[in-house]
């Protein structure tokens, strides 16, 4: 069945068709959440409130956007709550970048293993660099760069404008390199 | 007039902002210029490219009985 129909279907009550749609997204959901708080219980909690949110303003969706994208504002939205309720981390500020572009720093970055997906060495140091970032920038990150979403689709989930995105983008992407970089600096 | 040179610094922050993928953008080809002749600068492209790729491979599949307590809290079991 077409996910217009599905839609269809579960805006007029049917179960059947709302599990349909929480199954094709459940893991997406539940990925993305994980990667913006690194850790699979906040990850749990962002997915079911995501869903909640889902059901209860399905009848509100009119099929301008795609329902990824609607998607993916509603678990951004509830990633960036939980983030300012804990509000237990304080984030790097990365709002001036001269700082970003060091050029006396080196790592050999064909020693990084970077191929090797399931690396713990190199799981933790990528886990440790995204949480210094605030959320706000690893949405725009992760949405863009991990997701494959285009500007306008991320400008749209996040509400920014599109020079506010892509100047996210490209400091979130100077200060994730920096500091893998000195991580791996022996 | 003769045309300056582009620094490193600015095709470091160049490629963080578009790695390079807009052809048709004159700054564009002229960091792809650059970057055939740095090495330096050469590194530091494939270098952010790198940490995107690191981000993207890591991944984490859904256990279970996360799926079930999700479908129990909506209803949908």
């Amino acid at each position: 069945m077409e996910e217009r129909q599905l839609i269809e279907k579960a805006q007029a009550g049917d179960k059947k068709a709302l599990n349909e749609l929480v199954k094709k997204y459940e893991q997406t959901i539940y990925n993305f959440a994980f990667k913006i708080c690194r850790d699979k219980n906040f990850a749990e909690q962002i997915m079911q409130e995501t869903f909640y949110s889902m059901i209860k303003s399905l009848h509100q969706f009119d099929h301008n956007s795609k329902l990824s994208t609607w998607l993916y504002r509603i678990v951004s939205n509830h990633c960036i709550m939980l983030a300012r309720k804990l509000k237990s981390r304080s984030f790097v500020s990365i709002d001036d970048d001269e700082n970003l572009f060091e050029e006396k720093y080196t790592a050999d970055w064909n020693s990084i293993p970077y191929k090797d997906a399931e690396n713990e060495e190199l799981k933790t140091i990528l886990d440790n660099a995204i949480q210094k970032l605030s959320p706000e920038y690893r949405i725009v990150f992760l949405l863009r760069d991990v997701e494959g979403l285009s500007t306008e689709e991320t400008s749209q989930i996040t509400e920014l404008s599109i020079p506010a995105v892509k100047s996210r983008l490209h400091r979130a992407r100077a200060y994730l390199r920096k500091e893998i970089n000195e991580a791996f600096i022996r | 007039m003769k045309k300056k040179k582009v620094s490193c610094k600015n095709v470091m922050k160049h490629i963080c902002e578009s790695l390079c993928e807009d052809l048709n953008d004159e700054r564009c080809v002229e960091i792809k210029n650059h970057l055939e002749s740095c090495a330096n600068c050469k590194q530091y492209f494939r270098s952010v490219e790198i940490t995107i790729d690191c981000y993207r491979k890591y991944n984490v599949q859904m256990p279970g009985e996360v799926h079930g307590r999700l479908m129990k809290i909506l209803g949908l079991d």
